[in-house]
């Protein structure tokens, strides 16, 4: 039974072809929109569904909230305040973003304001990034290809369609950046007060002719940098997951080819230690990203906050 | 109590040495910033600039006008932020 089954699957995937575009897109980009996770009305022409990325978003936020929650709390019960084991990692986290990030791009009298806010970014997009690298969804595809077989239309098969990576979508860059876009603004403006700030945008000491043509560099210069993050930090996300699922792909392109043997041959020896090389690049990728829109955001606050120095 | 064996002679322990490298690497990030905000605002400004014009171009059929024309202002405002970062310092 179990074996016919098999053998069942196998020939309708078979016979359907290795299309390796379609798969990469299913698994980088986020659920389809006709299909997403929860239906919600349109308000204002603007769909409020629930898809697998913005799930994942929920995820994060309460993973992040409930780990750092619970750290915090039990470190302050104790006796003696000495961190230990998940606190001790995180307080090491936190000194390094105090120090080598908010200090010395802020300043000192600043950084208590800035600090929450970039340390925020930092453990939301970490998480955000790493969640993507571990297979959840694909462990949970398995289990129901073989034994769940849960229906096309319930909650669990929804939840498999599209990328974890909730990062790797520009929407979700696009508004993080919008709030350090703000953050910039409010920097300067509680810094040298809301008119002085715009002012600040014209160097100091120019001639008032080459002034007036410097506003809009400078607008333009102001609105480049939050586009500057989104794609950065989307693309590198996109980028990782594509180049390790399309060598991957060769796998079952060489399979379709030259026969399944020749397929497990490539796997052996070029996809899977190729897969695993660039998984353990995109680890570091992880943090570096993470790290570099904190850096980014702290610098841009800082120059916001030090405009005439 | 008294230091580790090298220290007594005067020579940096190992733990002294990876504290140093680790300073020093801390210091090197800290002053990347304002270069690594460069090197992405230089590309930035020229994609999204250029992008726009591209946009405009297939809305309007003025082919390839605004594209140039975006360009050109990417280059302009990328360099003028990376000007600014090099006066600064």
């Amino acid at each position: 039974m179990q074996i016919e089954q098999v053998q069942e699957h196998a020939g309708e995937a078979a016979a359907e072809g290795f299309n390796a575009g379609a798969v990469i897109i299913e698994h980088v980009a986020n659920s389809p929109i006709d299909h997403p996770l929860i239906h919600l009305p349109t308000i204002a022409g603007i769909d409020l569904s629930v898809t697998k990325h913005v799930f994942m978003l929920w995820v994060v936020a309460a993973l992040v909230f409930a780990a750092v929650t619970i750290a915090v709390r039990r470190y302050l019960r104790q006796d003696r305040l000495v961190p230990s084991g998940f606190m001790n990692a995180l307080e090491a986290v936190v000194e390094f973003i105090r120090d080598n990030v908010v200090r010395p791009s802020v300043g000192d009298t600043w950084a208590p304001t800035w600090m929450p806010l970039v340390m925020t970014f930092f453990v939301f997009i970490l998480t955000a990034n790493a969640i993507g690298l571990i297979p959840v969804f694909e462990v949970l595809g398995l289990l129901d290809h073989w034994v769940l077989h849960a229906g096309e239309e319930s909650f669990f098969a929804r939840l498999l369609h599209g990328g974890s990576t909730a990062t790797s979508n520009f929407n979700v860059t696009a508004a993080l950046a919008v709030v350090t876009f703000f953050a910039i603004i409010v920097a300067g403006s509680k810094a040298h007060g809301a008119v002085q700030h715009w002012k600040n945008l014209v160097p100091h000491g120019v001639s008032p002719f080459l002034a007036v043509a410097l506003i809009p560099i400078e607008i333009l210069g102001m609105l480049v940098r939050p586009f500057a993050l989104t794609m950065r930090l989307a693309a590198n996300m996109t980028g990782g997951h594509i180049a390790i699922l399309a060598i991957l792909s060769f796998v079952f392109i060489f399979a379709e080819m030259a026969g399944s043997y020749v397929g497990i041959g490539v796997g052996a020896a070029f996809s899977v230690p190729l897969a695993v090389a660039i998984t353990a690049l995109e680890i570091i990728v992880v943090l570096v990203q993470a790290y570099v829109f904190t850096l980014l955001t702290a610098v841009f606050i800082g120059m916001a906050i030090h405009a005439h120095h | 109590m008294f230091g580790s064996r090298q220290e007594r002679r005067g020579e940096p322990s190992r733990s002294l040495i990876s504290a140093r490298s680790l300073k020093a690497l801390q210091t090197t990030i800290s002053r990347s910033g304002p270069a690594a905000m460069v090197s992405y605002t230089l590309i930035g400004a020229i994609v999204l600039l250029g992008g726009i014009g591209y946009a405009i171009d297939e809305w309007r059929g003025t082919s390839p006008w605004f594209l140039l024309g975006g360009l050109l202002l990417g280059l302009i405002v990328g360099f003028y932020e990376l000007a600014k970062t090099l006066w600064r310092s």
